[in-house]
């Protein structure tokens, strides 16, 4: 018997000894690589209390992007090609899980680059770990707005990340203030005179909240706050507080991401609150993954949601066949956060190759900076960083333009029809890229 | 003007004139059929039912009718409070709406609660009285009538019974209603015109998802009073009964649709006999194979072993679903096709309307579902030779082997039953929220938080728990005087009522005393 086995573990390392040449001979099929391969982290919560379905699509976008550059012959530096492998952290939605496994890709994995996060709260945590380790980052997903201001502002008493002439971190998703303009200034348009936000309890939720709400009341609209806790399930007594007012609110914003947010606006819809003819239902961009959405708020027919990324309509190659590849693997529309993690490890490849480095933080920063490479979510470019000597409040922007891509976009979409796809349903603002002719389809009717 | 509306309605309803009226003439009564030397004076006994019926309603007559050697005192206690009261309100609306919560923190609340709680107890030992409840009754007292309670237990040291409880702790509730209202003259638990309709709503929603949460902590229950472990998986049982159901109906909405050629979609309901079924065999192999060992004394720290081993059995579970089914979130349709039920609005008086009180429709079905459940279990427990033997191990082991029960059937029993009743609990629950792989980690902590307050191994303390943690969440979620602090510290005020429960009776609500 002992024989037998010892036979059997001879022939398995044999097997292997003769296939692991074969692989690297298939690998070099048409491209010859260095032995170095680039390592980029990728931080993304896959496991809870973080919103993990969100992770899993960052996860998928990441290993797509390597597999994409490596068969597209990986990084090329000064001629010689390298391979690329993004290593995924679980940041698990948590400050103190997110800054031990980012010290942990940066000092054991030693990874080149960084990319990726979903929470703002683990992005704005995370950030001091890679400025102290200089690794150039790209987020793909957090939308706190200091997450980019930071670089020039101090934040809870510490020093701006550009203070020593240097700062590491980019941010291509849009910042909370950015979308937060959009979707209320939509309200304000159709005249929302008394609107209720219900806030997850988080880095993210509580300032795109006072945002939101300090952009309402300057327009003179009277807002209510309600904040939850993210995993909450039963959210019937809040919303009998709401359904007992004496008069029904114009609008209900959800600021609140993941599938919290779809037990949430499918209670909303159960108890008949919203949306109605009388109260607007905005959702979180989570919705735009119908399938997901239909199955899990099937009474969330013309609720309202703020879509984040471009919009299907303006789909261009690289996003069809992005898009192809996420529904051949999830049966779903790929969302933002997952073109833009796919995008950041392009934006890093391309930014090493016109580097001539993958391993000097310097100049990688500096093409990052001097990027202008179009990929899923359109052409991106950075207006504020070293390369520019205005800040961007000396042209009157805000703070969080530093480091920031200018040209996310942000629509509010609408479904009208019961189980339609995301593809079809009405981009009802900005005006600019409405797809039905209308900024609102009023419950029960059709566009 | 609001709180006057408000508390006028509430008084009226359960005390007040009526109740004076009542009280007034149901009193003498007590008198009938008794000695001569021990008839109490009639002017005594109606002065008491006009100030019990007007001070405490229905509860103040019944308690001077049904104990009428507490009469004196009792009246006593309670034209203090009616008095009390009345000068609060009075001193609320002509100085200072903080005066009658400060006036209250002086002549009752919580440093009499301790001060009571500390001394009553040590005097009924002293004197070796029997102290039955009697820390609660003090603490409760205290709380509800301040220095009084000394007045009422120290001298004779009456025998304590749960009637006492009752009427004390509702007494301490109604004057943090009442103090609460003073407050917040706006809130919606107080404001006419919601007031009563509000309450109902919420009460509503409180019980018909406490009797959900009930039916995963029967689980639980069970397990503990038979095997003395806490089952540290039971919320991902829980997680993969609602799995379970999820792609049995898919499977066979499938195949059906196959036959017929027609989409057919199957009632969850078929998913919980079939999720029941899985996760009992489940639940009867992982006792087999792992718990069994530490009852036949194979294993040395048999209580760290129990943690350790239900702990990784979840993580085993949590981990493996995660990888099958993915991290996105499920839901089945619906159990039946109404939204939600509605009782309209009624008007009662010119001034003064109920409802309308909205019940989600399926959350009312898994309310059934689990009050059905229950029942069926209690039923199973109490009638049937096997249910009897599991409550024989759960009290004595070896008095039940000498009977002929073998214990080490009754814990892979008890155990196997306990997962099943989570797994039903899932299933029922898969149409109303949405499933993830980490959907248990909530409810078991709040199933704890359940059986504990119940008292640990009793199946009618598990709903009794269910349906007041049910009830205090909603009410404090919906009645927090800041609502977005009452949204964000939903499941705090449970833990409130969970804390007080165990300092005051440890064993809980309807826990057995171990001896």
């Amino acid at each position: 018997m002992k024989r037998i086995s010892r036979i059997i573990s001879i022939l398995a390392i044999l097997a292997l000894a003769v296939m692991l040449p074969l692989g690297a001979v298939q690998a070099d099929g048409h491209c010859e690589f260095a032995d170095y391969t680039i390592t980029l982290g990728g931080l993304a919560p896959m496991s809870a209390p973080g919103a993990v379905a969100g992770g899993v699509a960052m996860d998928w976008a990441f290993k797509q992007a390597a597999a994409d550059i490596n068969a597209d012959c990986g990084i090329s530096i000064d001629g010689v090609n390298y391979m690329v492998e993004v290593i995924t952290g679980d940041s698990e939605g948590s400050p103190e899980r997110g800054q031990a496994v980012a010290e942990r890709l940066i000092l054991e994995d030693e990874v080149d680059g960084m990319v990726g996060v979903y929470h703002s709260a683990v992005g704005l945590a995370t950030m001091g770990v890679m400025e102290e380790n200089a690794i150039p980052t790209i987020f793909s997903e957090p939308w706190n707005d200091n997450v980019s201001a930071n670089g020039i502002i101090e934040f809870e008493g510490a020093a701006p990340r550009f203070a020593d002439g240097i700062d590491h971190i980019f941010r291509i998703s849009p910042a909370s203030s950015m979308v937060g303009s959009v979707v209320t200034d939509w309200l304000i348009s159709l005249g929302a005179e008394d609107v209720i936000l219900i806030v997850e309890n988080t880095d993210y939720g509580q300032p795109a909240a006072a945002d939101e709400q300090a952009r309402l009341e300057a327009a003179g609209v009277t807002v209510s706050q309600i904040d939850i806790e993210l995993g909450t399930e039963d959210f019937v007594p809040i919303l009998s507080r709401i359904q007992a007012r004496a008069e029904p609110p114009d609008a209900i914003r959800i600021v609140v991401t993941g599938e919290t947010s779809f037990n949430l606006t499918q209670q909303m819809a159960e108890l008949g609150i919203a949306p109605t003819p009388e109260t607007i239902c905005v959702t979180n961009q989570i919705a735009f993954q119908h399938v997901q959405y239909w199955q899990t708020v099937p009474d969330g027919n013309y609720c309202a949601f703020n879509r984040v990324g471009i919009i299907p309509s303006l789909f261009n190659d690289t996003a069809i066949e992005l898009n192809a590849k996420y529904e051949a693997e999830f049966g779903d529309i790929v969302p933002s956060f997952g073109m833009a993690s796919y995008d950041a490890v392009f934006m890093m490849r391309d930014a090493m190759e016109r580097a001539g480095s993958y391993s000097d933080p310097t100049s990688i920063v500096a093409a990052i900076e001097a990027s202008d490479i179009t990929l899923s979510q359109g052409r991106y470019y950075f207006t504020y960083g070293a390369h520019n000597e205005s800040m961007p409040s000396d042209d009157g922007l805000p703070d969080f333009m530093w480091h920031q891509w200018p040209d996310p976009i942000v629509t509010v979409m609408q479904y009208f029809e019961q189980g339609q796809s995301s593809l079809d349903a009405a981009v009802v603002y900005p005006e600019v890229y409405q797809t039905h002719g209308t900024g609102y389809v009023v419950p029960g009717t059709s566009p | 003007m609001v709180i006057q509306d408000t508390l006028f309605v509430l008084w009226l309803m359960v005390a007040g004139p009526l109740w004076a009226t009542v009280g007034l003439f149901l009193l003498p009564g007590v008198n009938s059929g008794r000695k001569e030397k021990d008839q109490i004076p009639a002017a005594t006994l109606k002065i008491a039912g006009l100030i019990g019926g007007f001070a405490l309603g229905p509860l103040g007559v019944g308690l001077l009718y049904f104990e009428p050697a507490l009469i004196r005192r009792t009246t006593l206690t309670l034209g203090v409070i009616v008095t009390v009261f009345a000068t609060s309100q009075v001193l609320a609306r002509v100085v200072d709406p903080n005066l009658p919560t400060a006036l209250w923190l002086l002549l009752a609340g919580p440093l009499w609660a301790v001060l009571a709680a500390y001394f009553i107890p040590r005097h009924y030992r002293e004197l070796e009285a029997d102290d039955h409840n009697v820390l609660t009754a003090a603490a409760l007292g205290g709380f509800a009538i301040g220095p009084l309670i000394f007045g009422l237990m120290w001298k004779t040291t009456p025998k304590v019974n749960r009637d006492w409880m009752i009427v004390l702790g509702s007494l301490g509730a109604w004057q943090i209603y009442a103090l609460f209202a003073i407050q917040n003259v706006d809130n919606p638990c107080v404001a006419a015109p919601y007031n009563l309709t509000y309450l109902t709503q919420q009460t509503a929603n409180g019980v018909v998802i406490g009797c959900i949460y009930s039916l995963m902590a029967v689980g639980l229950t069970l397990i503990y009073s038979v095997q003395g472990i806490v089952s540290f998986a039971h919320g991902q049982l829980y997680m993969v009964g609602g799995y379970f159901s999820f792609y049995f109906l898919l499977h066979a909405g499938n195949i059906l649709s196959d036959l017929t050629g027609a989409e057919v979609s199957v009632n969850p309901i078929w998913g919980i006999p079939v999720a029941a079924f899985i996760v009992f065999v489940m639940g009867a192999l992982f006792e087999r194979v792992f718990l069994k060992p530490m009852h036949e004394g194979l294993i040395e720290r048999v209580s760290e072993y129990a943690i350790l081993i239900t702990f990784g059995f979840g993580f085993f579970l949590e981990y493996t679903t995660l990888a099958i089914a993915g991290p996105f979130p499920q839901k089945t349709d619906r159990f039946i096709e109404i939204r939600r039920f509605t009782l309209n609005r009624t008007q009662i008086t010119d001034d003064f309307s109920f409802g309308p009180i909205h019940i989600i429709g399926d959350r009312a079905f898994a309310m059934v579902v689990g009050i059905v459940l229950i029942f069926a279990l209690l039923y199973f427990l109490q009638r049937s030779w096997t249910g009897r033997a599991l409550r024989a191990t759960s009290q004595d082991r070896q008095a039940a082997a000498v009977t002929g029960i073998n214990p080490t059937n009754m814990n892979t029993l008890s155990f196997a039953m306990g997962s099943m009743l989570a797994a039903m609990s899932g299933a029922a629950l898969i149409p109303i929220f949405n499933w993830v792989p980490w959907v248990g980690a909530e409810m078991v902590g709040r199933s704890y938080v359940i059986v504990v307050l119940g008292g640990l191994g009793s199946v009618p303390g598990a709903l009794a728990g269910g349906i007041i943690v049910g009830i205090v969440e909603a009410l404090g979620a919906g009645c927090h005087p800041d609502p977005s602090r009452g949204a964000a510290y939903k499941e705090a005020f449970a833990l409130v009522i969970f804390a007080l429960v165990l300092l005051l009776k440890p064993t809980g609500l309807f826990g057995r005393e171990q001896h």
